[in-house]
């Protein structure tokens, strides 16, 4: 009952936090980067900072749930239910933020390293590009994770995919929080940089993940002493990299420091850890410092340059990111709540001692003759396993994924021009082989063990719907914005109306030819042969058309509005007349000397 | 999807608010550039270069590499060369709020006495980081910007170790903050990132010219065109050095001022910036 309350309390400051908020993120969107406070050095602020944050809280439940079933480790459904919702809204939350912070946002596209109708490639060396190949994949692999576990409640048959989604989730949990640490180790600014800064990012992810689910679930009403224990065993693993840190660098955050390295400590305290208000309180102090420490990471100057100040907007943002996790999170809890605690998905305990005990019994069997014991039960030949074989054919498909990725993109125009190389595809190539596999894997499980029935027609409607709407999404990226004609000439065009017979060499010898045939050895290199230019098929034509072929393009004949007016492009048509005049006339002399 | 629509259309909505009518006169901007000096950034940390010379990226011209040296023995930092600047590009005047935080536009900023802009490094830091490709090399070496593809990630901003570039915070046109003094130069959209373009629009321009021209005459004479090597181009700041301190020209043309101008000198560029070969450098001293 108590839990319930707490809950209702938490729904409303929910509210309370929102309402503010979607005015400041409202405000933020309309009036851009001005509106939050950035910092001078790296033109960035509070919305990367909680990008960072809210990024790292997402771990957790993949953490908890996947990394965790992969390895054997046993946790309930209810916590891993739990982990796994606050890891959705934690994604959902994270990205808004790097969206958002754009100085133009319509333009995010670009960051796709997929080529559009103008032969336009994202700058694959920059980390931004990796980074958000690696969160989208990330994000639609958690959600297909979710929903697995959900109808594994009604069709037992969908288990069987739950332990390979997650062995393809375990290193890409690892591999999103290396790129997003690489944003900020591959930079020039001094206090981002370092060797260490993926295992940093990692541990403070996992760190921060665990707080929040050790809070949530102090918001249950129940506790895992297993998920307690590797909190604070991270927590020592970090507070070694802020000393490393402090040691290379003279770089600490006081206010990280008491609030989530040495209050946790507390939970060494058996009164402290055994009240519910304690673990929670803790908790609660972890998840402050963290984000401190994200903050002022992401704002070195703040706090040293008195340019630097929080205003309304930022304040705003940070209380609508937590309000949003509120009103999600416990909304989604509330419709899902016949999934999470179920009687008959609740198998784990309510204080850990079940685990413990087991732990013990596991303990005093490694004591004598563990090892027999072991062989038997545990032993599997290598590539053997279940899960293996069922990855293992969607896995080789995501390698010729890969493999096709990346010689699709070498061959872009971008990596003649810039020193780009494999290397800098490298950060992208296992989110494809884990997207390419996952996809095959389900499309091939489904269809094996005929599993469209099992799924509702809302689902089927739905899964349409993402289609078509991914479909347009492609489909408009890929055409780009509309594209107007610039307003400014140069102005040695406007001074005079040029001399038609300059223009022509100027702006078309190189296809046409300087005396109206073709330049023959371009055209043949590197271009189709354009249209012979005879008098014939001039005066079919009328100065009209043509002068609109030269000013709006035809085939592969370039538009020169713009570039020409409509008087030169007319003028340009009385030279091409004349050009070949000339033609013909020197065509029947030859002739003429040929019959000679 | 609603999200999706706020996200991507809201700041295409119509401007609310109070918008000026009155463009700024020409003395609001030399009130900013001397409140701009007033508040100088710390001085450059100045190490010893070699003059630049062709660039060894893919693509690279051969005939170009365009710089500038800044003769630091001349220069009294009088400030000249940011308002022509700011005229000739169309720099826009920031808000009172920013102009109190030391937040300007100029392209060239003061560092104590020393003006600075953006150095053109043959591997700029900045063009690696962007995202879109927004940021980029020309073969003739300067580093261009595209602005239609910016998408305002700032992170190109980030990575430049002396903070050469320039974030549209405002649109400075409906804030009457802008006035487009040059035809040329089109005013930059509220959310991309602006720098020294090192006036490629005098560059673009005097090319067209010369290939309109030369292509004629290669008609008329039969004489095989000669490269383009941008002779008689010269940007808006050196032209309005009172004390000619600023030399632009072209670091592989023999007969260019700037080569001219170097030949004796002993050359500095900032310590941030002289690993990644800086076209635009510092002449102090003779050798």
């Amino acid at each position: 009952m108590k839990g319930t309350s707490l809950q209702k309390i938490l729904f409303y400051l929910g509210l309370v936090l929102f309402i503010p908020g979607i005015l400041a993120f409202g405000s933020a969107l309309y009036n851009g980067p001005s509106a939050w406070s950035t910092d001078a050095r790296s033109y960035w602020g509070v919305p990367i900072a909680l990008f960072v944050f809210w990024i790292g809280l997402a771990h957790a439940g993949t953490l908890l749930s996947a990394i965790f079933l992969a390895l054997g480790i046993r946790l309930d459904h209810r916590t891993a239910m739990l982990a796994e919702l606050s890891t959705l809204c934690c994604l959902a939350i994270a990205g808004i933020f790097p969206l958002m912070h754009l100085g133009v946002i319509e333009n995010f596209y670009m960051v796709i390293p997929f080529a559009d109708a103008r032969g336009n490639f994202a700058n694959v060396m920059s980390p931004l590009v990796w980074d958000f190949c690696c969160i989208a994949v990330y994000g639609i692999l958690s959600l297909l994770f979710f929903w697995t576990q959900l109808k594994a409640k009604v069709n037992s048959s969908f288990e069987k995919l739950r332990k390979p989604v997650a062995w393809i989730l375990f290193p890409l949990v690892l591999w999103v929080h290396t790129v997003v640490s690489l944003d900020f180790a591959s930079t020039l600014v001094p206090e981002w940089r370092g060797a260490f800064f993926p295992v940093y990012f990692i541990a403070g992810a996992v760190y921060s993940g665990l707080a929040l689910v050790n809070g949530l679930l102090c918001l249950e009403g129940y506790r895992v002493r297993l998920l307690e224990r590797l909190m604070l065993a991270v927590s020592w693993l970090l507070l070694v990299v802020w000393l490393w840190n402090f040691l290379l660098k003279g770089d600490f955050c006081t206010s990280a420091f008491i609030l989530a390295g040495v209050i946790p400590q507390l939970l060494l305290v058996e009164s402290v850890r055994d009240s519910r208000a304690g673990r929670g309180l803790i908790s609660l102090s972890v998840l402050f410092g963290l984000w401190a420490e994200r903050f002022y990471m992401v704002m070195p100057s703040f706090g040293v340059s008195q340019n630097c100040s929080l205003n309304y907007t930022d304040l705003g943002l940070i209380a609508f990111s937590a309000g949003t996790f509120f009103l999600l999170f416990l909304g989604l809890r509330r419709v899902l709540a016949s999934y999470v605690s179920d009687a008959g998905t609740f198998f784990g305990e309510v204080d850990g001692s079940d685990i413990a005990k087991n732990e013990i019994a596991l303990g005093e069997n490694v004591g004598h003759d563990s090892r027999d014991d072991q062989n038997k039960d545990s032993y599997v030949a290598p590539w053997s396993t279940e899960e293996f074989r069922l990855l293992r054919m969607p896995l080789l498909c995501g390698i010729l994924g890969v493999v096709l990725f990346s010689t699709w993109s070498l061959n872009q125009n971008a990596f003649e021009h810039v020193y780009l190389t494999l290397v800098n595809i490298l950060p992208v190539m296992y989110p494809i082989v884990a997207l390419v596999a996952i996809v095959v894997l389900y499309l091939r499980y489904f269809w094996r063990n005929n599993l469209w029935k099992s799924t509702s027609k809302i689902e089927r409607y739905l899964v349409a719907l993402l289609l078509v709407m991914g479909g347009l999404f492609a489909g408009a990226f890929y055409a780009g914005g509309p594209s107007e004609p610039s307003p400014y000439e140069p102005t040695f065009l406007k001074e005079t109306v040029s001399e038609p017979s300059l223009l022509w060499n100027a702006r078309c010898s190189s296809c046409h030819g300087t005396d109206g045939n073709f330049n023959q050895k371009f055209v043949r290199e590197f271009y189709p042969v354009p249209q012979k230019l005879t008098l014939d098929r001039l005066d079919s034509l009328g100065v009209d058309s043509l002068a609109h072929v030269i000013l709006n393009g035809r085939g592969n004949m370039n538009a020169y509005l713009g570039r020409l007016t409509k008087t030169e492009a007319k003028a340009l048509v009385e030279y091409m007349r004349m050009l070949a005049r000339n033609n013909e006339q020197k065509n029947e002399r030859d002739a003429v000397g040929e019959v000679d | 999807m609603a999200v999706a629509g706020i996200l991507f259309g809201c700041r295409k909505l119509p401007f609310v608010g109070e918008t000026s009518s009155a463009d700024p006169t020409i003395r609001q901007f030399q009130d900013e550039v001397r409140l701009a000096i007033t508040k100088a950034k710390e001085g450059l940390d100045l190490v010893r270069v070699q003059a630049p010379g062709a660039l060894s990226l893919p693509d690279a011209s051969r005939d170009n590499r365009f710089g500038m040296a800044i003769d630091l023995d001349a220069c009294d930092g009088c400030g000249k060369c940011i308002l022509a600047c700011s005229l000739e590009n169309n720099v826009p005047l920031v808000t009172a709020e920013e102009a109190a935080k030391g937040r300007f536009m100029h392209w060239i900023d003061m560092h104590e006495a020393a003006p600075f802009m953006c150095a053109h490094c043959e591997n700029a830091p900045c063009e690696k980081v962007c995202p879109t490709g927004a940021a980029n090399h020309t073969p003739d070496g300067l580093s261009a910007m595209t602005y239609k593809r910016c998408a305002g990630s700032r992170f190109c901003g980030t990575n430049c170790p002396l903070q050469a570039r320039k974030f549209n915070y405002n649109d400075s046109r409906k804030l009457g903050l802008s006035h487009q003094f040059n035809a040329e130069v089109p005013p930059r959209e509220k959310g991309v990132m602006e720098k020294c373009s090192m006036c490629i629009h005098r560059l673009q321009e005097d090319r067209a010219r010369y290939k309109t021209s030369s292509a004629a005459a290669a008609v008329v004479s039969g004489v095989p065109v000669e490269p383009w090597r941008g002779r008689g181009v010269k940007t808006a700041c050196a032209e309005s050095c009172p004390k000619n301190a600023i030399v632009f020209g072209n670091w592989l043309d023999e007969k260019s001022p700037l080569v001219e101008a170097t030949r004796n000198r002993q050359l500095y560029a900032p310590r941030q910036l002289a690993k990644f070969g800086p076209s635009i450098v510092y002449m102090m001293g003779r050798r």
